[in-house]
């Protein structure tokens, strides 16, 4: 009778500690998988490439003792991340809303992977820094106005433009990028606000051209507008379709392919206003 | 004469890497570096073009060479090589030929005189190929150097070794 009693005790315990690991367990696996979701769209809407995501996830969840099964596209990531016993896993979706580039966070998420497979970071000092690269400052306003501006003159350089043109270029580039800014802070759709700086700063240049100022205006017009090609789609559009993400390759082609469109809508109108 | 142009024109190139990278937003130590990676790409782009080569060929040297020298950037600055490369290519964008195409289309809608419109025609497809593998053979070589020394990651590619064996 004792001996059964004890027995029924023993076999309760048992049970409950079961229960006990069984939910921790589980939770570590929820937030892993919570910070992993949260890296993997951080990454994805700075503009890095859909192989660098994966493999930086990877890296991640290898560091802290998981396996991962991904799936990633353009406006949303699903993850699985399994215990190593394969018991137990944990799957979620999560939405990336788009941001703009942001190297600073592909970078510090980059140094931040290593990290964890080297120094054995644990999920605490994961989400900390995670926090602490989200909350960076961006550089300031005026100081991303004249570099771009700068670079807008030098592209005009580049095209043969001598220096009223380039001035020309500075200036709309300047006052485009300020549009822009300026529309995207009251969220505007995304392409709209790439038609309305290009509209911008084409009017600037083609105003110039209109006027006849310098000896070859039409390259101002066509270098004013270049800040707002859509260097990373393109150029990540590339390195996915080369690295076999065919899918999100042509997700991001088709996608600088309208922010040209765009860009070519605003020269468009613009030509139309001036008639010439 | 000649080298004077290519030569401005190369450190406006930088600049214009600068302005892109301050754009992106990237860490304020490898600034300078882009700048130098930019400039580096347009010398080889530039020289290469006197040499009577097609834009479409020297722009693809261009970028492999900047491909290369941002893998070895990434480790001695530590950052991702695309955070190097992205910037540095920019300023070889075909922004002047993907104009001109966008206005020769535009000017196809309204020609009604056939020989006129065969003119624009050829000026459009000319300008719009170009465009398009100017870009593809950009993306490709900022691409290659990475897919060539693919070993999981820069950190453990074989520009690193040396310098792990001297530290």
């Amino acid at each position: 009778m004792m001996k059964l009693i004890i027995l029924y005790f023993c076999i309760r315990f048992e049970k409950i500690s079961e229960t006990l690991s069984m939910k921790t367990l589980n939770e570590n696996a929820q937030s892993v998988g919570t910070i992993l979701l949260e890296i993997g769209a951080l990454l994805m809407s700075s503009g890095a490439s859909t192989n660098r995501t994966r493999i930086t996830m990877e890296r991640i969840a290898r560091g802290l003792g998981y396996g991962l099964e991904l799936l990633i596209t353009q406006r949303a990531l699903m993850l699985t991340i399994t215990e190593k016993d394969q018991q137990h896993f944990f799957s979620r979706l999560k939405r990336i809303s788009p941001h703009g580039a942001n190297f600073r966070i592909v970078s510090g998420i980059s140094h931040l992977s290593w990290n964890v497979m080297e120094q054995d970071w644990t999920i605490e000092q994961i989400s900390e820094e995670v926090q602490r690269l989200k909350a960076l400052p961006h550089y300031p306003r005026l100081v991303v106005l004249g570099m771009v501006g700068l670079a807008g003159a030098g592209f005009c350089r580049i095209f043969g433009g001598g220096y009223i043109e380039m001035s020309v270029a500075f200036v709309a580039t300047v006052c485009g990028l300020f549009v822009r800014q300026e529309a995207t802070k009251v969220k505007f759709n995304p392409y709209l606000c790439i038609f309305f700086a290009a509209f911008a700063a084409s009017l600037i240049a083609g105003t110039a051209e209109y006027l006849k100022i310098g000896t070859e205006p039409d390259k101002a017009l066509a270098t004013s507008v270049l800040f707002l090609v859509p260097g990373i789609p393109l150029i990540n559009s590339v390195t996915d379709l080369m690295d076999g993400n065919i899918q999100n390759g042509m997700v991001r082609a088709m996608n600088g392919l309208m922010i040209a469109f765009s860009i070519a809508m605003g020269l468009l109108s613009v030509k139309m206003i001036l008639n010439f | 004469m000649i080298l004077l142009e290519i030569i401005t024109k190369s450190i406006w190139a930088g600049i214009a890497a600068m302005g892109f990278a301050v754009l992106f937003n990237v860490p304020r130590r490898v600034i300078f570096s882009i700048g130098m990676l930019g400039a580096v790409g347009g010398l080889i782009k530039f020289t290469v073009m006197n040499f009577d080569v097609g834009i479409v060929f020297a722009s693809f040297l261009g970028a492999t060479a900047v491909g290369i020298i941002s893998i070895q950037m990434a480790h001695m600055r530590n950052s991702p090589p695309l955070v190097f490369s992205i910037p540095s290519v920019i300023p070889m964008v075909p922004g002047l030929f993907a104009y001109k195409m966008m206005l020769g289309l535009i000017a196809l809608t309204s020609i009604e005189n056939t020989d006129d419109y065969i003119q624009s025609l050829i000026h459009t497809v000319n300008n719009g190929a170009k465009a398009m593998f100017i870009l593809i053979s950009l993306g490709t070589g900022v691409a290659i150097p990475m897919l060539l020394s693919r070993k999981e990651s820069i950190k453990k590619s074989k520009f690193n070794k040396k310098k792990e064996v001297a530290v």
